[in-house]
């Protein structure tokens, strides 16, 4: 973050950007000179670093650029003060000098003055005179530099500049491909209101609770901390609206890695991790059962309203996903509360609530006992959950098929997959089959992977026969011709679907050779 | 039932009900509102008979506050009509005129927690020790880096500001000293945060250029007592003089100050600009972003401005002053620190600037305070508030155009001690652009020089 009047941006129609500093040659090659400033003067006035640096802005380039990085190089630096403590005291001898003899209002009653001090302290004039300000900024002694590359410079720049422009923001919004749980922790810890919605993707946008009184650049300090986190996965988008003081006009603001990826900072991944002993236990324990349910930790936020849960796991089977929730410490009060936002959720969650966690007397557990809320005392318990899964995809099962049979659907093509026709109205395959099995379409005949229109099928049947009988053997490539001439498209999903199986001698489809399967 | 609750910086009304003051929040389902309308707001339900539950007040512990503040007549007169007000209202008085005494004492009447806010931690110090003094009790302090609530409690606008979201429902009565601080875009935030109920501001130099001095009877009441320097001079402050003394540029800082100049005139005569309003120049001032000569240009007025506001001739001037002057006490002002520390080396001056460390600063002005030392040159940081009694000769070598700043430092002088004649001079380098900032720094005061 800069100093607001270092924020350099392009603004043009109510668009606004900052002017990022492209990884360019010239621009690596300043940077590595200004780096080189500070590398080699270490032990030296900082008022020679501003020399030295304020010459490079003169040579031409923008000085907010030129500011901006030693900005952020005086914060890799370690100044020493030659000796504050003395400054101090030996101002504080010259002024009382002064106070008794009066203001020397010239130049002979004031060297008197500094010689008396100087002698009292007993060094010579000069030193007094030199000593007099050691402590100001300017006098700062460069002790240590902790440098890094152009690149890194660079980077940190750009990602500071884009921080210092959200500050003037009044509402960011955002979507990533993972951190989520650090990013809500922030926002809430930062005291930000969020209101997430699904729009391709994910989305959260953020302001504060005054924001609604007015457009304030409150909380764009708060906002603009939570960048570096953002940025640092895989893919995000980041938009804001800015209020821009200048002309007190409202801008669009917009990032998105795709594009801007490599000219900011990422910042290392975190450290804090936000698995206990029992989850990590849990989730070790549940993979050794090799289930057909696929664990996932920190899965994408599940939307409850405009409010968010972000489970600590999430299993999945087949298009069947249940999550679950491991709660820590705990009130009755508290668990009422999670029930209450769980009922707002369009989706199947766990909570597992450990009996020794709780933060009061637990006499009246039992009416709060409720479904979807596992106790245990201890080790998670695996079988209750389990049980809970298979009913999961048991009830999800029938509901699908449920859905499929009251489908008001005529089908009219030569050949439908399970698999398809099941992505298109999006349940398992499974469920198609069942329930086209109950209750089978008048003109379709079911095979293993599909259906297929009688009419159709006679044809093809008939027409193959013929083929194999006058030949003898039947090749693939002929078996395509024949059954594309029915209009069907994906010829060798037919196949098998009629119970043909290819039988194949090399890899050229001319040689390979159909069988009844 | 109706429940109120305090929710960083805003009111959530829950309940079947909504009031003339709040907005729908979808993004919690309930109706929040401004913490400033946390009066109107309960006035509403008792008038319309419903019973509500307040959980929005959350103070610090109460204390038994001592009452050893006597009002004079004008003083009293301010407190009466800010009470008749709804307690609540600016009061405009000139530095000087005890204002801190009529904030303590409506302290004292309303016996309730209180949120002192100042500009400077100088002026925080000060607060501090008048409320031991004249109500017999600690005051908490938030800012500076210190962090402590009590009954009373002193904090910096920026403190105040920064914190509203847990400090917000702590106090019900603010004082806003310097309220014209108030008035930015940000810190009046501080006014629509707070719950408080009962708010003072007060000021010397209640307009503010860029008019908006018009947000403040929103959010602390309407300005209800005022009186300038002119009608309390002699009586209640001390009588002043004022000077101006014109010296002219040394050779050397004449050419470089023609030369200057002939860049910034050149540039704005080739571009046909002309700069003759405040909005003028801050359109320059942008285009200074984008077109390089512009700045160049803008650096070159800089530079030349820098000569004349510093120029050797008043450091010669103040020295024979200063000689003049020797048993005042004395308060040097300038613009820039780089003069404070020429000054300071070359007349052996203690210096206060915002790079002076703490303990030293509160040394020096204790110092002279006793009469220990008799001068100090300064840059802005004492312009506002601090207490010195006795000091009565100001040399203004340097300042910016503002009435404010004016009027800032000559309250420094002001404050009535017996048989006390203030003088505050002002040196101004001749034919330069310092001339008309100067002239337009004393537009307003009621006096010409």
């Amino acid at each position: 973050m800069l100093p607001s009047e270092l924020l350099a941006v392009w603004k043009r129609k109510g668009v606004i950007w900052p002017r990022y500093a492209q990884l360019s040659e010239d621009n690596l090659r300043v940077v590595q000179d200004l780096i080189e400033i500070y590398r080699d003067h270490v032990g030296e006035k900082k008022s020679v670093l501003n020399k030295l640096t304020g010459e490079i802005e003169d040579v031409g380039y923008d000085y907010r650029f030129i500011r901006g990085l030693s900005y952020l190089l005086d914060r890799r630096c370690r100044f020493r003060c030659s000796d504050a403590l003395a400054a101090v005291d030996l101002r504080r001898k010259i002024y009382q000098k002064a106070a008794e003899a009066g203001l020397p209002t010239t130049p002979e009653q004031r060297q008197q003055i500094i010689e008396a001090v100087a002698s009292e302290v007993k060094v010579n004039a000069e030193t007094v005179d030199e000593f007099f300000y050691a402590d100001l900024d300017t006098e700062l002694v460069l002790e240590e530099f902790n440098p890094l590359s152009p690149v890194e410079l660079i980077q940190e720049y750009n990602l500071s500049l884009t921080q210092t422009l959200l500050f003037e923001s009044t509402e960011v919004r955002f979507t990533s491909s993972g951190n989520w749980q650090r990013l809500f922790y922030s926002l809430k810890r930062l005291g930000l209101i969020y209101e997430a919605s699904e729009d391709r993707g994910f989305w959260v946008k953020v302001d504060g609770p005054a924001s609604l009184f007015k457009l304030m650049r409150r909380y764009g300090t708060s906002m603009a901390k939570l960048l570096p986190v953002i940025v640092s996965n895989q893919t995000w988008t980041v938009e804001a609206k800015i209020l821009w003081k200048y002309t007190n006009e409202v801008c669009d603001f917009k990032i998105e890695s795709w594009k801007h990826q490599a000219l900011l900072k990422k910042s290392e991944p975190t450290t804090q991790s936000f698995d206990s002993a029992v989850e990590e236990d849990f989730a070790a324990r549940f993979q050794a059962l090799k289930s057909e349910w696929v664990l996932r930790r920190e899965p994408q936020p599940v939307l409850a309203g405009t409010r968010v849960i972000i489970p600590d796991f999430s299993l999945e089977r087949d298009g069947v996903t249940v999550y679950v929730e491991i709660v820590g410490f705990w009130t009755v009060e508290y668990l009422l509360r999670k029930i209450e936002k769980l009922k707002k959720v369009d989706a199947d969650m766990l909570v597992l609530v450990d009996k020794n966690l709780a933060c009061e007397k637990l006499a009246d557990l039992g009416k709060h006992a409720r479904l979807n809320v596992i106790y245990y005392q201890g080790k998670i318990p695996l079988v209750p959950i389990l049980h809970h899964l298979e009913q999961a995809f048991r009830e999800v099962k029938i509901k699908q098929v449920t859905l499929v049979k009251d489908l008001p659907v005529v089908f009219t093509e030569p050949v439908v997959s399970y698999e398809e026709f099941a992505a298109r109205i999006g349940v398992s395959s499974e469920a198609v089959k069942a329930a086209l099995g109950e209750k089978p379409p008048q003109d379709y005949l079911l095979m293993v992977n599909g259906m297929v229109r009688k009419d159709v099928l006679e044809q093809i049947h008939k027409k193959m026969e013929e083929q194999m009988n006058q030949k003898g053997k039947f090749h693939l490539a002929d078996a395509v011709r024949t059954i594309e001439a029915e209009g069907v498209e994906n010829a060798t999903g037919a196949l098998e679907i009629l119970g043909y199986r290819v039988i194949w001698h090399g890899i050229n489809s001319e040689e390979a050779e159909v069988v009844k399967a | 039932m109706i429940h109120l609750s305090f929710d960083k910086g805003t009111l959530l009304l829950r309940g079947e009900v909504g009031t003339p003051y709040g907005k729908w929040d979808p993004r919690v389902g309930c109706y929040r509102i401004k913490g400033l309308h946390y009066r109107d707001v309960l006035s509403y339900f008792e008038e319309s008979g419903l019973p509500y539950r307040d959980e929005v007040p959350n103070p610090p512990p109460s204390e038994t506050l001592k009452d050893n503040v006597k009002l004079r007549t004008y003083q009293n007169e301010a407190l009466t009509r800010w009470q008749h007000a709804g307690n609540r209202g600016t009061l405009v008085l000139p530095t000087a005129a005890g204002k801190t005494y009529i904030a303590l004492k409506a302290i004292n009447l309303l016996k309730t927690q209180t949120l002192i806010v100042v500009p400077t931690l100088d002026l925080l110090d000060q607060w501090r020790k008048r409320v031991t003094d004249c109500l017999g009790v600690e005051a908490g302090v938030v800012g500076g880096g210190d962090f402590e609530l009590r009954m009373i409690t002193v904090s910096t606008y920026d403190s105040a500001y920064l914190q509203a979201e847990v400090l917000g429902n702590r106090f019900m009565f603010l004082v806003f000293d310097e309220v014209h601080h108030l008035a930015s875009q940000s810190y009046m935030l501080i006014g629509e945060m707070y719950v408080a109920p009962y708010r003072m501001g007060l000021t010397a130099t209640y307009e503010r250029d860029d008019q908006r001095h018009a947000v403040l009877p929103n959010i602390v009441g309407d300005l209800v007592y005022a009186a300038n320097v002119e009608e309390l001079a002699g009586e209640h402050l001390s009588p002043y003089t004022h000077e101006k003394i014109y010296v002219e540029l040394t050779p050397e800082e004449q050419l470089l100050y023609d030369d200057e100049m002939r860049v910034f005139s050149g540039y704005l005569k080739e571009k046909g600009i002309v700069l003759k309003s405040v909005v003028d120049f801050h359109r320059f001032i942008m285009l200074t972003g984008r077109d390089k000569r512009a700045r160049e240009a803008l650096l070159a007025r800089n530079r030349a401005l820098k000569v004349a506001l510093n120029s050797e001739a008043k450091l010669n001037l103040l020295a024979r002053q200063l000689a003049l002057h020797r048993n005042e006490k004395t308060l040097v002002f300038t613009l820039h620190n780089d003069l404070v520390y020429k000054i300071s080396r070359r007349f052996l001056m203690p210096a206060v600037t915002y790079q002076t460390p703490k303990a030293e600063r509160r040394e020096i002005l204790e110092n002279f305070r006793t009469g220990d030392y008799r001068a100090i040159v300064t840059s802005q940081v004492l312009d506002e508030g601090v207490d010195v009694p006795d000091a009565s000769v100001g040399f203004m070598l340097s300042g910016t155009g503002s009435t404010r700043e004016y009027v800032q430092r000559l309250g420094r002088l002001l404050r009535k001690v017996q048989g006390k004649q203030a003088k505050l001079v002002e040196i101004v380098s001749k034919e330069t652009m310092e001339v008309r900032m100067s002239r337009r720094r004393i537009r307003k005061t009621g006096r010409e020089a």
